[in-house]
């Protein structure tokens, strides 16, 4: 098994993680994200994006508005609520935590 | 030559080839059949059709209207599976995904019996039975040419009663339930508004999604007034006036000729079966009965193709690209009665003829009729 599958659900777990940190920094559609993500570990497909996406607007963290585009039909801008906001800070601080407690376990 | 369907993919119009039609249909069942417990599952289908249709926008240019099967294929990838529900078992809902999405004719798909006339040699009956038991048709035609011969012709009654009882295969959906894709436009309409019914969501979003449900229709009704021959971009140009008298002028002559054609292969065949011989040549001693027969096949195929592809290009031309239903009635009833005309001929001038017509009374016996 190689290292990158061995993480391969560590990453799958840390998509709305980094999804929240993504919709925090810019208010953006869905081919930003791909686009953003596509370089890095964690690139992955519409297929998945969407339906995270829905279940991530269900529990209230993010929502999104209509904007009409220069090309091309209407898109949908996604943006943090108050929820997802405070949801992230804690996401973040959890986080740090993890990377403290991996770096003082052994070495 | 592909033929071309057109789809809407959330409120856009797009033409894609037949095979990448299929694909993109059991793409977009899969992702149904795996969002199936989500409350937002026909808002994540249609944002699925919308990065679909952003998709095939990149594909397409002011000289390409159409997108293939192998882009289809890419777009697919590209989408990757859908994931299912929240649920804990996410993963293993995607991979049923991605086995919906791979195997286009799955064996859930409730295939149907249709006549298909795209590449028939008579009606179709042949080409509608290969693709519903998913054998090769030229199996299925020699399986009855066998069964047509052993029985002396009385199977050719067996052909022109499957011919009349089995309805023709004439809208893309159709098509698709003949070869056993397990979907068609029809359900997806009649699932939706279930959906709609059950549905409350935002205002604008509802207002949307009825824009949708008309455009869909409306491409749907396109889709299905596109003429059956019409191959490659639907909308053919309209000759001018005098290839359309031409052309028209050239459907019965052609009709006549194929079922005269038709005719006189019957007859090659009726003799190289009874005397061994066709226009007096016999075979080779060292060359199986079976190659004359398969030669035969081939030579009728090789002639009657392009006959039959003359004859739809010209019924096309004769009304100037547009599509009426009484043409192929009209056409049919033509070709049953040169070929009534031509059986009565030949029972008048051919004794081997008569024979055959004579010896029916007990091949309808022999099969348990009386």
């Amino acid at each position: 098994m190689s290292v990158t599958e061995k993480f391969s659900a560590i990453r799958k777990g840390l998509l709305e993680f980094l999804i929240l940190r993504i919709i925090a920094s810019d208010k953006v559609y869905v081919a930003d994200m791909l686009k953003r993500l596509g370089t890095t570990e964690f690139a992955t497909q519409e297929g998945t994006l969407y339906p995270l996406l829905s279940k991530m607007r269900r529990e209230g963290l993010v929502d999104y508005e209509w904007q009409e585009s220069d090309a091309g039909p209407p898109r949908k801008y996604y943006e943090l609520t108050a929820k997802g906001k405070s949801q992230l800070a804690e996401l973040n601080d959890y986080w740090k935590y993890i990377n403290t407690t991996i770096s003082q376990l052994g070495r | 030559m592909q033929k071309v369907v057109t789809i809407n993919l959330n409120g856009n119009a797009y033409q894609i080839d037949d095979a990448g039609y299929a694909a993109l249909v059991a793409y977009l069942e899969g992702a149904d059949v795996s969002l199936k417990d989500n409350p937002d599952r026909a808002e994540i289908v249609a944002d699925l059709e919308q990065a679909i249709a952003d998709k095939c926008q990149g594909f397409l240019g002011p000289h390409k209207t159409v997108v293939t099967a192998a882009e289809v294929t890419q777009i697919i990838r590209e989408m990757g599976p859908v994931e299912g529900s929240a649920s804990a078992d996410a993963s293993s809902s995607g991979a049923s995904a991605r086995q919906t999405s791979s195997d286009p004719a799955g064996s859930s798909a409730p295939r149907r019996l249709y006549l298909i006339h795209e590449g028939a040699m008579l009606a179709g009956v042949c080409n509608g039975l290969a693709a519903y038991v998913h054998v090769d048709v030229t199996i299925v035609r020699i399986v009855f040419l066998f069964l047509a011969l052993v029985s002396r012709g009385g199977f050719g009654l067996v052909y022109l009663v499957l011919a009349f009882v089995i309805p023709p295969a004439d809208t893309p959906e159709q098509r698709a339930a003949a070869h056993g894709q397990p979907f068609n436009a029809r359900e997806l309409i009649d699932r939706a508004k279930k959906n709609y019914e059950g549905f409350a969501g935002r205002k604008d979003w509802r207002r949307r999604w009825r824009r949708e449900q008309r455009a869909w229709r409306r491409s749907w009704h396109a889709s299905r007034w596109q003429p059956e021959w019409a191959w490659g971009p639907s909308a053919a140009p309209p000759g001018a006036y005098g290839t359309r008298i031409l052309s028209g002028a050239m459907v019965p002559i052609l009709s006549i000729v194929s079922v005269l054609f038709f005719c006189f292969w019957a007859w090659a065949v009726y003799s190289l079966v009874t005397s061994g011989q066709v226009l007096g040549q016999s075979l080779p001693n060292d060359v199986p009965f079976w190659v004359g027969i398969l030669v035969l096949v081939c030579v009728y195929h090789a002639v009657a193709w392009p006959l039959h592809f003359a004859r739809r290009r010209a019924a096309y031309y004769s009304l100037g690209g547009h599509y009426v239903g009484f043409i192929p009635a009209w056409d049919g009833a033509l070709s049953l009665t040169f070929g009534i005309l031509a059986v009565w001929m030949a029972y008048h001038y051919i004794p081997e003829v008569r024979e055959v017509i004579k010896t029916l009374p007990d091949v309808w016996k022999s099969f348990g009729f009386e």
